[in-house]
């Protein structure tokens, strides 16, 4: 059976991973813009 | 049980003109940008790392990922947002395709491109049959979410947000093509992952993960078990079926097409990293549900009850529902763009420029690219009308596309193949695959279509293989 604390761990971490997914996101539009990369 | 409906009809109207007129404003601004055929279908072929990671990704988070995910996690528990997560794999293992198809379709435009170069006007048939068959299934049952979403949460009748969503996707597709559906995919997908963030952040500080635990672990067991049969077998089963479905929809090459060579294997390998926990994040709120006694009197809605649900109880009912409509609302709208593209696309240069022979004048491809793209919309709104059940259609497509994984494989690495071979296993895979699926269980079907093909086109490697036609760049 999963542990409680491997449950707990799992759900943080993908939360966390989302919230990064959003920031790399943004920094690459504002990195593409400023080389004019963006299309 | 605390109902999903957290807003008002009218304000349910307000979010969704105010988002359409967004996206079809943009997608006007962004249409500009197309001088040419090109330019419309394929974004002018240069699309950078930003874009190009944000509509893999925004693309590959449809209704399904936020609506099943849940679904997936009530009923088949830890490893069911695994299995759902796996679908990510599709996407990272495309990057490598994308060098490929550079390479070997510098010009290329759509996936049918590929399919008639390497397996003939018989394996491009095939293609196109299987491939319509899941792209409007996808379509349709994401215009059917799209309408019963809206009727749950805001109260608005299906007819009318159904005709709504599909109308907003339409226009500005419409208007700006390739450029307008990737724009707005990029706003899409930050939305998408910044509102599953807030939503998730919320149900973690309203639930007592101790308690919950203790809640599971006693009545309902098999959430948390590591030895859980079914839900191993839908781990390889939608690993599978994600593969196929990315490996052969134009929805993909379209997009490897529109990045520059350079960008694509990169953006493709990003948005699987960034797609990956998204079944975790919007899927563990079902496992709230029994602890906190929540109801789930439509199974299919579980993602949307028990957030709004603990968002109610936190004093956040009325931010509740409208952060997530506004969060499903992207996640259909960036997929349904997507495909409408992508499918009016295969219609444009498939059926129209390659089955029928015509040609596509530069002058007038705004009104020919523009009809396909009202055809395809108004043929989904027809099949969205009545509300079948055609999701179950899209699941049946599994081994459908699961078939197809290892002819892909093939014609974009080996050099020699026995061809009717291996389209006889593309056929015999789908075949004994729906078989499958409704004698053994939905979770086998991509299973043995994937692995009928697998045998089949491993067998034309060796009997009797002849060079592929040296029409492609190798």
């Amino acid at each position: 059976m999963f542990s409680e604390s491997f449950l707990k761990v799992l759900i943080v971490l993908a939360l966390v991973w989302t919230a990064l997914g959003a920031i790399t996101l943004l920094t690459l539009l504002f990195r593409d813009f400023r080389n004019r990369n963006l299309w | 049980m605390i109902a999903a409906t957290q807003i008002s009809p009218a304000t349910g109207w307000a979010i969704l003109l105010t988002l359409g007129v967004l996206w079809v404003g943009l997608g006007f601004l962004w249409g500009r940008k197309a001088k040419n055929s090109e330019g419309f279908v394929l974004a002018g072929r240069k699309v950078g790392l930003a874009l190009g990671s944000a509509t893999a990704m925004a693309t590959w988070v449809t209704s399904n990922t936020t609506m099943l995910a849940p679904l997936f996690a009530l009923t088949l528990g830890v490893w069911g947002m695994l299995a759902y997560s796996t679908a990510a794999f599709g996407l990272l293992l495309f990057a490598p395709f994308a060098v490929r198809i550079h390479r070997l379709l510098p010009k290329g435009y759509t996936a049918g491109d590929f399919f008639r170069l390497r397996y003939g006007r018989s394996g491009w048939s095939i293609f196109l049959i299987i491939t319509m068959i899941y792209s409007l299934s996808w379509l349709v049952s994401m215009a059917i979410a799209g309408g019963a979403l809206l009727q749950s949460l805001a109260g608005i009748p299906y007819l009318q947000g159904m005709s709504l969503i599909l109308a907003v996707c339409v226009l500005y597709t419409l208007f700006g093509g390739l450029y307008a559906v990737i724009g707005t995919d990029f706003i899409q997908s930050i939305i998408i992952l910044v509102g599953i963030v807030i939503i998730g952040a919320i149900v973690c500080t309203q639930l007592d993960f101790g308690e919950a635990y203790q809640h599971l672990s006693l009545h309902q067991p098999s959430l948390l078990q590591i030895a859980f049969p079914a839900a191993l077998l839908a781990i390889f089963n939608n690993m599978l079926f994600g593969f196929g479905e990315v490996f052969h929809n134009n929805v993909w090459w379209s997009r490897a097409f529109a990045m520059r060579p350079d960008v694509a294997p990169k953006a493709f390998f990003l948005s699987g990293l960034l797609w990956f926990p998204i079944p975790i994040s919007a899927g563990f709120i079902a496992l709230a549900a029994g602890p906190l006694g929540i109801n789930i009197a439509d199974a299919n809605q579980t993602g949307p009850v028990v957030a709004s649900s603990v968002m109610a109880n936190a004093g956040l009912g009325a931010f509740a529902g409208i952060l997530i409509l506004v969060v499903l609302f992207c996640s259909m709208a960036s997929s349904i763009d997507s495909l409408l593209a992508a499918t009016s696309d295969l219609l444009l240069k498939d059926v129209h420029g390659g089955l029928l022979g015509r040609t596509l004048p530069e002058h007038g491809y705004r009104r020919i690219t523009g009809a396909f793209i009202v055809l395809v919309g108004t043929v989904t709104w027809l099949l969205a009308l009545p509300q079948w059940p055609i999701i179950e259609v899209l699941f049946i497509s599994g081994p459908l596309v699961g078939s197809l994984i290892w002819p892909v494989i093939a014609g974009l690495y080996w050099k020699s193949l026995n061809r009717p071979l291996a389209l006889l296993g593309i056929i015999l895979g789908s075949a004994l695959g729906i078989t499958a699926y409704f004698t053994l269980g939905w979770y086998t079907a991509s299973l043995v279509g994937a692995g009928v093909s697998m045998i089949f086109t491993i067998l034309a490697r060796f009997a009797s293989p002849r060079p592929f036609p040296a029409q492609l760049n190798t």
